[in-house]
Parts: C-alpha cells; sequence; structure tokens
C-alpha cells in the first residue's frame, strides 16, 4: 500500500512524536519500504488457522491475594520523577 | 409525536481485594496519603511485568454470578493504548476480545429484566488534581481491580436507570465484591441515551454521559439528555454522537471537546499475562460462595414485609441477614420457624401467606422490620445504625415484650433505639426497659388500687358523676389521671377496664 | 571459568578485568564502569574466602551487564536518552541471582537503544566495534556484551534475544551466545522489547560456562508470570507440564535426546542424533562462507557417526515479515511508558501535557525507536489489524507448528545465525529493511519459543569469526550445550 504524508503524521499522533518535516519525509520513505517487506504475509495462506499470541506452555498464573513489602517505597519511586509536590508527580498543566 | 428513549449503562465496579489487580500493595487507598499505595508495578518502570491477583477472578466469577451471567472458561487480558498522565504505562489492561463475564440480566424491582452483554476484568487509573499552571499525579488508584457491567439498551426511563443503577450496587455489595461506597467513587455509571419517535424501528443517535458516581444523578442525567435530545429532534435538529459531561450543581450535561471521538485505542492481546482457562468446578466453587440476593429476600418475605418498607431495607444485606435468622429462630416464644422452608428453599415463598393467618414469625418480622424502616426513614444517618446491629436475640426479646404488651409500641420504639447505644449495648431489651422505667403495669390487683385511690380523689368526683350521667368522653380524662398516678407505667385498655367495671 | 579462590583473588581477577576494559575503551564496549564497586566486593568475597566461609558458584567472576538490565548499580540507560539520569531503585532476577553466587558486575554494556538493531550503531552513545575488524560492526544489539568476552575482559556478559541480538552478536565475535527456551529466564527488571519474544541469556567462551549460569538463572520467578519451573536444573524436564495439553505436543519433539530411542549396536544414544539442515537456508542467498562452515560441521558431525536429515520448513521464509509486525507492535506499546512524566528525560520545550509527550518522546528514542514504534501503531491501528497484526499471529502458528514437526525428523537443527558475517560500519544502517535482512535466519526461533545455541565455526579467509546456530525443541536447552560440546 502507499504511505501518505498525512498516515506519517496521523502515526506520529498515536506515537505522541512531533515531528520535523524532514523527519517526516524520511519515516515516510523508510515505512513504505518496511510496510512494503510485510506485506508479503498476504500470499501466505491463513484459513482456518488460531493466531498465536504468546508461546510460554501454561494458564492460569496467578498470585495469592496478600499484601507483601515492595523493592522500592513511594520515596525511592518518586525520586526517579524530575519534579513532585505534596508526594505528588508535578506535571505540565494537562488541557 | 412522542417519542421514546432507550438507554444502555456502562457501570465501573472496584473490588474489594486485599491487594492490586497486578501488585502485593495495599488496594483500599481510602484516606490515605497520595502515592502510599503504589508498587513498581503501578508505576510502570522499565521491566516490570503485572503479577494477577488470582482474588480477582474469583471475584469476576460471583460478580458475574449475581447477575445471572455466563462465566466463559477461556478469558484472557488485552491493552487498551492511550498517553494520558494517569495511565503510567501508556496502556490500560484490560478484556477486549475475551471477557471473563458474559451474557446475563439483571431484574428490577419493577421486574423489568435488563440484559446484561458482558463484562471484563481491567485496571483503574491514576488521579489528576489540576491546577493553574500544572497538574499532580496520585497513581494509588492505579490497577485497583474493576469489573465493567455493559448493559444491553433495554431500558426506557429514568426512574429505571436509578432503579438499574441502585439494582446493580445492591448485586454487587451482596455478592461482597465492593465495598459500594459511592462517595470515594466505588461504582461509577457511564450512561448512552438516545430518542427514536414512538414506534420507529431504528434507535436513534446517542450521547454518552461518562462519570455519573450516584444513582440520583445517573437518573437526573438521563432525565435531561431525554428532554434535551426530544427538544432537537422536535425542532428537526440532529443528535450529534459525543460524550458529554454532567454538572451535578447546575443539573446540566455539555459535551466534551476532546480527542475522545477520534482515539484508536489498538487493542493488542496483553503479552506478559498467560490466559485464564476455568474449569466447570472452580467457577462452580465460587459461585456456591455467593449468600442470599436481593431477589431471594424479595421471595423470602413477600407477604410479610409490605415492599416499600423492604426496598428500603434491602439496602442493607447484613440487616436483611439478621431478619432472616429471626424469621427461622427455633428458640423464644415466637420461634414457630415457619419462615424456614422458604429461607431453604425448599417450599415456595407463598407458604408463608398461604399458611392462614400470618405465621408468628411473619408479625415478628413485620414487627422488627417496620421498627428499622421508621429509623431508617426518618434517621439522617441510617447506614451508621446498621453497622453494628443488635442480635436477633435482642430483637426476639424486644418483640416479646411488645407483644406481651410489657411495652408501649412508643415505649418499644425507645429500647429499639437504645440496643444500637454505644452505652447500652448487649444489656438486652429487657434490661434496658427496666432502666427507663418503660415496662407497663399489667398486674390487675395492682391497677385496682391507683384506680381507687384516684377515684378517692375529691377532684375527680365531677367527672365521675358525669360519666354515670352518660358522658362518654370524660372516662379519657379519669384514664389520664390513673396513668399519671402510675407514672405512665399503667396500660391504658386495662385501666379504662377497670374504671367502667367501678363506675358502671 | 576462573573462579576466585585462596591463591587467584577476587580483587586481582576484578583489578584484571577493569585493566583490559580501559585497554580496550576505544571499542565503546561500555556505557558505565563500576571500578570502585567492583573492587569493594571482590575485597568482601576474598575476606569471606580467606574466613573460610562459604562463597558462592560464581564467586569473584567479573562480568558485563547489557545496559538494559535494572540494578541499582550506574543508570539503566538501554542506550537510549530517553532513559538519561534513570538509575533503578530495583534489581533484575537474573542480576540478583548472578551476585548472589559471588559474581561481580564491573560494568554496563553498549546496546542498540532498546535493543532495537543487528550493529549496535543505533546507541545513543555510538557504535561498538567488531573484536576481530574494527571497520565491522559488532552485531546487535547485544553488542557490547560480546565484545566484552570476545577480548576476554569479562568472562561472561549477560544478552536479551528478541529476534537474535545474543545469537548473531556472538556469531560475529566468533564465541557461544545462548537464547534459552521462552520463559526459562525471568525478565523481571530487564527493560522489555517485545514480551512474547524477549528471551534473557549469557555469552561465553564454553559451552560448559554457559550451563553453569544457566544452572543459576534459570527457574520460576513470581515477578515474571511466564517463567517456567526450574526444568534446567531438574533431570525429567517433563515435570510440571501440569498445565495444558497443546503444552506437550509443542514441548519436546517425539525424538528428543531423552526420548531417543536406543540404536542399535553398542553406541550409546548420545553418540546417534539426527541433525536437520533447513533447505530454505542454504541457497546463493546466503554467504559462501557461511555455507562452507556449514558444510564443514556436517561432515564433523557425519565423521562422529551422526545423521544429517535435510528439512523442508516452508512457513520459515514468513517468519521475518510476521516478526516485524509482531515485535513492533510490542514495542510500541511496551515502550508507551516512556512518557517524561515518572522517570527518565523530560523535554525542556515540555510545556503542556502535548508537548511534555511529543517533545520528549521524539528528542529521547533514536530513529529505528521511531521506526519500530510508528510501524508497530500502524499495524495495531483500526483498519489494519486484522490484515497485519492479526494474520502474523496466525503465521506465527504455522512457524511454531513447522517446528514441531521439523523435531519429530530430527533431534538438533543446524543452521546460520545470519547470512552474512559481521558488515561494515555504516553498511546498512540508514537501510532499515537491508539491516532485517540479517535476521532472517534467527527471528523464527523467538516466534516459536524455542532455544537456539550460537557456536564459533572458525573465520574468514581476512580473519571475519563466522558462527552457526544450534537449534532445539523446547526444554532441551541443557542437552543443547552438552551436544556442542562435540563442535567444539
Amino acid at each position: 500500500m502507499d504511505i501518505k504524508r498525512e498516515d506519517i503524521k496521523h502515526l506520529a499522533e498515536l506515537s505522541e512524536f512531533s515531528l520535523s518535516d524532514a523527519e517526516i519525509d524520511s519515516l515516510q520513505g523508510d515505512l513504505q519500504g518496511i510496510i512494503g517487506y510485510i506485506s508479503q504475509l498476504d500470499e501466505l495462506d491463513t484459513d482456518n488457522v488460531e493466531p498465536t499470541y504468546q508461546v510460554f506452555e501454561m494458564e492460569n498464573v496467578w498470585r495469592e491475594d496478600e499484601i507483601l513489602p515492595q523493592e522500592a517505597d513511594r520515596e525511592a519511586l518518586l525520586a526517579l520523577t524530575k519534579e513532585t509536590k505534596d508526594n505528588q508527580i508535578k506535571v505540565p498543566k494537562v488541557l | 409525536m412522542k417519542y421514546t428513549p432507550t438507554i444502555g449503562i456502562e457501570c465501573h465496579v472496584q473490588l474489594c481485594t486485599k491487594t492490586k489487580l497486578f501488585s502485593e500493595v495495599d488496594n483500599d487507598a481510602r484516606g490515605k496519603e497520595p502515592n502510599s499505595c503504589v508498587s513498581p508495578v503501578d508505576y510502570a518502570m522499565p521491566g516490570m511485568l503485572p503479577r494477577l491477583n488470582g482474588e480477582a477472578i474469583k471475584f469476576a466469577i460471583r460478580a458475574g454470578r449475581a447477575m445471572n451471567c455466563e462465566i466463559n472458561a477461556y478469558s484472557r487480558f488485552d491493552r487498551k493504548h492511550y498517553f494520558y498522565p494517569d495511565s503510567p504505562k501508556g496502556y490500560q489492561i484490560s478484556q477486549f476480545y475475551h471477557p471473563i463475564i458474559g451474557a446475563g440480566y439483571v431484574e428490577l424491582p419493577s421486574s423489568t429484566k435488563v440484559r446484561i452483554e458482558h463484562a471484563h476484568l481491567e485496571g483503574d487509573a491514576g488521579k489528576l488534581t489540576h491546577f493553574d499552571t500544572y497538574s499532580l499525579v496520585d497513581l494509588n488508584r492505579v490497577d485497583t481491580p474493576l469489573i465493567e457491567i455493559v448493559s444491553m439498551p433495554d431500558i426506557h426511563s429514568s426512574k429505571d436507570v436509578h432503579d438499574y443503577c441502585k439494582e446493580l450496587w445492591r448485586l454487587m455489595c451482596y455478592a461482597g465484591v465492593t465495598y459500594g461506597d459511592l462517595y470515594n467513587g466505588n461504582m461509577r455509571f457511564d450512561v448512552n441515551v438516545s430518542v427514536a419517535p414512538e414506534g420507529s424501528s431504528e434507535s436513534g443517535t446517542r450521547a454518552e454521559v461518562k462519570n455519573l458516581n450516584s444513582f440520583r444523578s445517573a437518573e437526573r442525567a438521563a432525565e435531561y439528555e431525554i428532554k434535551r435530545q426530544t427538544k432537537l429532534l422536535e425542532k428537526g435538529e440532529k443528535v450529534v454522537q459525543e460524550t458529554r459531561g454532567w454538572n451535578d450543581a447546575t443539573g446540566v450535561t455539555t459535551g466534551q471537546r476532546s480527542k475522545e471521538e477520534a482515539k484508536d485505542y489498538r487493542y493488542m492481546p496483553e503479552p506478559d499475562i498467560p490466559p485464564i482457562h476455568l474449569s466447570s468446578e472452580f467457577i462452580d466453587e465460587e459461585s456456591a460462595k455467593l449468600p442470599l440476593m436481593p431477589a431471594d429476600y424479595r421471595k423470602l418475605f413477600d407477604g410479610v414485609i409490605k415492599s416499600d418498607i423492604l426496598e428500603v431495607l434491602l439496602d442493607y444485606p447484613q440487616l436483611m441477614n439478621s431478619l432472616r435468622e429471626l424469621s427461622t429462630r427455633e428458640d423464644g416464644f415466637l420461634g414457630d420457624g415457619s419462615l424456614a422452608p422458604v429461607v431453604t428453599g425448599l417450599a415456595p415463598s407463598s407458604s408463608v401467606v398461604t399458611s392462614g393467618s400470618p405465621s408468628k414469625a411473619s408479625s415478628l418480622v413485620l414487627l422488627i422490620s417496620n421498627l428499622f424502616a421508621s429509623v431508617l426513614l426518618a434517621e439522617e444517618k441510617s447506614a451508621e445504625y446498621l453497622n453494628d446491629l443488635p442480635t436477633a436475640a435482642e430483637l426476639n426479646e424486644l418483640a416479646e415484650m411488645n407483644i406481651k404488651k410489657e411495652l408501649s409500641s412508643t415505649a418499644t420504639k425507645e429500647v429499639f433505639l437504645r440496643l444500637f447505644d454505644p452505652q447500652m449495648k448487649g444489656r438486652g431489651a429487657k434490661q434496658i426497659a427496666k432502666e427507663l422505667g418503660l415496662i407497663q403495669e399489667n398486674d390487675l390487683g395492682a391497677l385496682e388500687k391507683i384506680v381507687d385511690a384516684v377515684l378517692a380523689k375529691p377532684e375527680t368526683q365531677k367527672a365521675q358523676a358525669d360519666f354515670k350521667a352518660g358522658e362518654e368522653k370524660v372516662i379519657g380524662f379519669l384514664v389520664g389521671q390513673v396513668m399519671k398516678e402510675s407514672k405512665g407505667k399503667a396500660n391504658p385498655s386495662a385501666v379504662q377496664d377497670i374504671l367502667r367495671k367501678k363506675l358502671a | 571459568m576462573k573462579i576466585a579462590n585462596k591463591k587467584v583473588t577476587a580483587e586481582r581477577l576484578v583489578k584484571d578485568a577493569l585493566a583490559k576494559a580501559k585497554h580496550f575503551e576505544d571499542y565503546h564496549i561500555f556505557t558505565f564502569i563500576d571500578e570502585e564497586g567492583a573492587l569493594e566486593r571482590a575485597r568482601e568475597i576474598d575476606k569471606r574466602i580467606a574466613a573460610g566461609e562459604k562463597v558462592g558458584r560464581l564467586a569473584g567472576v567479573p562480568y558485563a551487564l547489557k545496559d538494559n538490565f535494572l540494578s541499582p548499580r550506574g543508570e539503566t540507560t538501554a542506550s537510549a536518552h530517553i532513559l538519561e539520569g534513570f538509575t533503578a531503585p530495583v534489581t533484575a532476577t537474573a542480576v540478583k541471582r548472578l551476585e548472589d553466587e559471588g559474581a561481580i558486575m564491573i560494568g554496563r554494556t553498549n546496546l542498540d537503544a532498546f535493543a532495537h538493531g543487528s550493529s549496535t550503531e543505533n546507541s545513543y552513545f555510538g557504535p561498538t566495534l567488531n573484536s576481530h575488524d574494527r571497520e565491522r560492526v559488532a552485531g546487535g544489539s547485544s553488542g557490547g556484551s560480546a565484545v566484552a568476552v570476545a577480548l576476554d575482559i569479562v568472562e561472561f556478559a549477560t544478552g536479551t534475544d528478541t529476534g537474535g541480538s545474543i545469537r548473531q552478536p556472538a556469531s560475529f565475535n566468533g564465541i557461544y551466545g545462548l537464547k534459552p527456551t521462552y520463559g526459562t529466564v525471568s525478565r523481571y527488571g530487564v527493560v522489555a522489547m517485545a514480551s512474547s519474544t524477549d528471551c534473557i541469556g549469557f555469552f561465553t567462551k564454553t559451552p560448559d560456562d554457559m550451563d553453569l549460569l544457566m544452572s543459576v538463572a534459570a527457574g520460576r520467578d513470581p515477578k515474571d508470570m511466564t517463567t517456567l519451573p526450574d526444568y534446567y536444573n531438574e533431570d525429567d524436564s517433563q515435570t510440571d507440564l501440569s498445565s495444558t495439553s497443546l503444552t506437550r505436543s509443542r514441548l519436546y519433539g517425539a525424538r528428543s535426546l531423552r526420548t531417543a530411542s536406543e540404536p542399535s549396536g553398542t553406541r550409546s544414544r548420545k553418540d546417534c542424533l539426527r541433525i536437520g539442515i533447513i533447505k530454505e537456508f542454504d541457497n546463493e542467498s546466503v554467504h559462501p562462507e557461511i555455507r562452507r562452515a556449514l558444510k564443514e560441521k556436517c561432515e564433523l558431525l557425519k565423521k562422529k557417526g551422526h545423521e544429517i536429515v535435510e528439512l523442508e520448513m516452508p512457513a520459515l521464509k514468513y517468519g521475518l515479515a510476521a516478526y516485524y509486525i509482531l515485535v513492533p507492535a510490542e514495542v510500541a506499546s511496551n515502550l508507551s511508558r516512556h512518557d517524561g512524566v515518572r522517570y527518565g528525560f523530560r523535554s525542556e520545550k515540555a510545556v503542556d501535557m502535548d508537548s511534555m509527550y511529543g517533545e520528549t518522546r521524539s528528542e529521547g528514542f533514536m530513529p529505528e525507536n521511531k521506526r519500530r514504534i510508528m510501524i508497530g501503531n500502524f499495524v495495531l491501528s483500526s483498519g489494519f489489524y486484522d490484515a497485519y497484526f492479526l494474520k502474523a499471529a496466525k503465521a506465527r502458528t504455522l512457524i511454531v507448528e513447522e517446528y514441531a514437526k521439523a523435531f519429530e525428523k530430527c533431534d538438533f537443527i543446524l543452521t546460520p545465525v545470519s547470512p552474512n558475517p559481521a558488515f561494515k560500519l555504516g553498511e546498512k544502517v540508514n537501510d532499515p529493511v537491508a539491516m532485517y535482512l540479517e535476521d532472517v535466519m534467527s527471528v523464527s526461533l523467538n516466534l516459536a519459543g524455542v532455544p537456539g545455541l550460537a557456536i564459533p565455526a572458525g573465520e574468514t579467509p581476512e580473519g571475519i569469526s563466522l558462527g552457526l546456530q544450534l537449534v532445539g525443541p523446547r526444554r532441551s536447552d541443557k542437552a543443547l550445550l552438552e551436544f556442542a560440546k562435540e563442535l567444539e
């Protein structure tokens, strides 16, 4: 299929990238090539084939409902962020 | 032209598991410090993987069965992608392709049936607080287990919106899967409303009012939307498909100009969590843990408790349970246990009423339920009354005294209220009645003495004469005098009998 | 490998490693070196040895850690700008298990940012040079780790393999690299690339070293729901297959080492194995030197009495396309958490929410990261999901089944790791598809979850390392290493 600039812009939006025009141009070429390559799957006949999402051999893996001490506490976690206020993460105004 | 509304509701229920859906931290963040219930997993640090809480699976089974839903043997999780600071992973772990709870239905008190399309498990989002130049992020609520219950568009009035939301709340509380604390957002409703000309085959364009956190606001929002959309159609205008917000203060919904509409969530099977494959044994084992549901109690007390009163009492599972206990007591003077077969489901509920005159147990239950109803309807903090109920034994004792006429109806209520009083708790109805000197004097000998004393008083002579002369109403004055003499402990009807004899 | 003892102290081992690391600085192997910490821990171990206390199986062994493993020792950057300043308050399970046995991390190694690449050229810190030819790429994504072992700086190094990121750099540098069965080593605390194919493994100079490391690192971890019970250290690898029915059929081929029927004559079962050669991977698109190496190994195997069987595995042809749909989808998803809110880099241009996301992610990710994220969002976006993601997931089923069938015909498969030996720096970095094609022989193992071991296979006349990979059925990892000794 043909990848247009608008498609790149839309994908950039879904990906939360703010791209320069130069980046959009080069990505348009790159994605055109990659999508062209992966589209060869069309040839493959997959009628009546169930999809595989995981190659792990087990099911029903879950844990007990018990509170356990964690490897890192609030202080350790909040220390990782740029800015905090009143034990909360401070971010630029939303909306 | 008349228009009929068509309404479907999505309800998010926060589950009251001890720990979160994907990490072993405290799941009850009510009144806790911001970000104090957050694990590295909830914080979405690189390399962190979900650790599924098995209890949430069991809760989902119970919740599903409470709504008469199929439980799907095969289910798995999916990722729903969107960027927002309240979503640390950049996706919500939900169940899009294979939900755990299948189709079922909820029956409203009006016996209207609302079908459930499906319900699925997912993680909640964090909380944002907005200030003029910045916003603050609290992740305490991140990945609190939720079940999202999706109804079919089977609702056609704002009243049924209220009743459906309330019934869901009851079902989830009875099933014991949520604290049901609406104030803290334990349950949140999204209402999808559309209106169409009466009898028209296709339904109209729908608008969704999101994040309603009370039955009342859900009802009012629906009411408002029905009016708004009807007006538009009458004016020949179109309803826009959109998400709208509800302002409880102004009672108005407004369109939310957000990317919402354009959102593409790019659902993808969750590769970090193996699929869930439940055996029928496992499902049955969990289903068996469900207690009696509101519908069962409606059957059980049908013809015993007036339905409007029952609907008030049904909000309190604990109370319904002690009423049931009460109705099945073997001991005690009213314990003919005539309701027992119904409770254990061995006989049809009709047996309660058809067993000739209402059974003693029935009248006992009726008396107690009336007492509760009067309290609940009057008292503001009714719920608090029910945090710590009197025992069935205490209630039984109280009823005994009332029916033996040892307590007047006012005294009965007085003692009933004291049964909740922390100072008097556990002393029992009789003891409390004694301490308050509320026990009625029924000893005729004793009463006669008091009556004679009163009749001997000069100030009653005229009244006695008038009565003998045929003035009926003065009997009341005389009874009053005797009651006064007895400091209110005399049984008034008994007093009147004696007076009539003596003045005959 | 050299374990510290009373004569050879841990401090000595670590000092040598640090000295070599310094000597090869210009290869850009390390993103961080923990000189102080490493020496301190070495002296600790020496004290305990001197005191006659019990020390671990890896006491004082210096190792290099791929920089996408979380540990409080130095920043975990995944060679990406967006993780700048991120020092993890937690420790990856694999790291913990190694260090509990006394292994000493001397530094973190360079990789293609977020492991996206086959050359280590996509690193924010610049490319790592090949150990045999400084003009050429180290391979990737675990380039730094491979070169650190190949240049004998450390005894072993950790790696992650999502589509060949351990096996390919191992073969580009002439050492052993194991991608275990999916779920053998916990992924907890390792920066995720693609959850359903990511495997944690190692680089070593001998199969025995690899075996020791696996016996330390393998086993179930409550922090990773997709870890298998510790089959590696149990004699009967059939244990704990309780879970599902599909499980067994997919586990071992009918003729795995353990179930192989005794061949006639006096030879023990191990002497006679059937080794599969994949027809589709033996044609002119493969570099002649690699084909020569493959033939030589086959001759050697025949001499040792093994049987060579030719396999037709037509579905593998579609492995690469399926891989470059499924993996980018998981990549886009897993990298969504890098948003500048909670850790790492946040752009100075972040004035509101949109710019915080947009600018942070645009400045923070490398071009190849962006390509893969956008491809992932493409194959998942409405209208394309069925044609791409779902289609690829079905193709994956065919690949899984094809391996299961193959292992009914043979015990192990011997194939090239990549169609070409180490290529020149800059040769392919601007041509994504050409770069992807280098993965054509390695990715299908990850899609099927089967183990693969890169083994050295000599050199080209110009002295460029050559490697091949041994592929086994699920959970045959230990047997794979055992067999590899025959090819040393």
